[in-house]
């Protein structure tokens, strides 16, 4: 039987007796009649009210998903975008600078190392060289094979001085070209905080439509490669380090 | 072996250019020049006079494993010794690489130390 069929049944019945009601005359019977036509109304209005209300909540609820969305899309995207191109440019900029500095250092520290061995050899050669006699003339030829060391030695101190100095700087400075990590971590941080909200908005969203989202990848040619492997991200069997690249390798044959 | 061979190192990232060709000067090899991808260092290998390369993957451009596939098909370079310098460490991409003619594969990060083992190895292979 047909919904309406039923209905038909059921409304019939209060109908006829309405209009007996009326016919006879009988108030009391007149009004039963209408309060139990009300009555079986009221279930089918109340569940058409609360669908009503549900659709509101969802659509209000879609809204504001949507403009979060927007907003998202709209500012903090391009933001973030920016943000971690600045990133890039302060560890770019770090690791020039501690490689300038690596650089100006390592001839400082080969001079210094140089000079010394030099030097050593000089010291070397003056307790072996050959006696040059005794009495004063052998105290002076002795002075005299001496006197280059010692000049030696004066010009070496003050320039092995000045260059531990610049050294010690320049190792201070690649000290504090290491600060970028502070300063590049907030900002990384505060761009997954954004990937988590954007994810969660997402997913609200997508619950919300009951739409099935299928999984799909972005069709980039393996040829591009992947990047550094990321724990817990990278998926597939990964070589742990070089020796298990050169033992892949040898494997087959190289 | 001679200390003359002039290397071509492709790397997007300067830095990477900068710390690489330090290395090579300790080695005692000072004849470096850099390119940042492969659609620049193809040209310049093709113009001659480079005598190693070696190369990063993942590049804008053209990535490294694509370098290398048009080095391999190249007549006159299809015989340079040929090193990869790559944060790429998938087993699969290593025998790819492997597959289209490299003849080292070193994983970043990387030492001095390994560096210096594999082009002692490739130079010294007899190739």
């Amino acid at each position: 039987m047909s919904n309406f069929q039923v209905m038909k049944l059921e409304y019939g019945a209060c109908v006829d007796a309405l209009s007996e009601a009326l016919r006879a005359g009988d108030e009391t019977a007149f009004f039963t009649a209408v309060d139990h036509i009300v009555r079986m109304r009221e279930p089918a209005t109340l569940t058409e009210i609360r669908r009503l209300t549900g659709d509101l909540q969802k659509a209000l609820e879609r809204f504001s998903i949507e403009s979060r969305l927007a907003d998202i899309a709209e500012n903090e995207i391009p933001d973030a975008k920016t943000s971690l191109a600045h990133v890039i440019k302060m560890t770019d900029d770090a690791a020039h600078r501690t490689l300038d500095l690596v650089e100006q250092s390592g001839p400082l520290a080969e001079r210094t190392g140089r000079e010394a061995a030099a030097l050593i050899d000089s010291l070397k050669a003056y307790r072996e060289r050959p006696s040059g006699g005794s009495g004063f003339e052998g105290a002076v030829r002795s002075i005299d094979a001496f006197l280059p060391v010692v000049r030696a030695v004066e010009a070496f101190l003050p320039a092995a001085r000045t260059d531990s100095d610049t050294i010690r700087r320049n190792l201070a400075d690649v000290l504090l070209a290491q600060g970028y990590q502070d300063l590049t971590g907030q900002i990384i941080r505060s761009v997954i905080k954004l990937v988590v909200e954007l994810e969660e908005t997402l997913a609200n969203l997508t619950k919300l439509s009951g739409d099935i989202v299928e999984h799909t990848t972005l069709g980039e040619s393996p040829d591009k490669g992947h990047g550094p492997v990321v724990p817990g991200v990278t998926r597939g069997e990964v070589a742990s380090g070089q020796t298990d690249v050169d033992e892949l390798l040898s494997g087959l044959g190289m | 072996m001679s200390k003359d061979l002039k290397f071509l190192v492709v790397d997007d990232f300067s830095t990477m250019r900068r710390i690489i060709k330090n290395l090579l000067h300790d080695l005692g090899y000072p004849n470096v020049a850099e390119a940042d991808d492969g659609k620049t260092a193809l040209p310049m290998l093709q113009a001659g006079g480079f005598d190693f390369l070696i190369t990063d993957w993942n590049m804008p451009g053209m990535p490294g494993l694509e370098l290398i596939k048009a080095v391999r098909a190249d007549a006159k370079l299809a015989k340079m010794p040929v090193l990869m310098l790559t944060a790429e460490a998938k087993r699969e991409q290593i025998i790819e690489a492997a597959q289209a003619g490299v003849n080292g594969y070193v994983i970043k990060p990387f030492t001095a130390e390994t560096l210096k083992e594999k082009l002692d190895k490739i130079l010294g292979g007899g190739k």
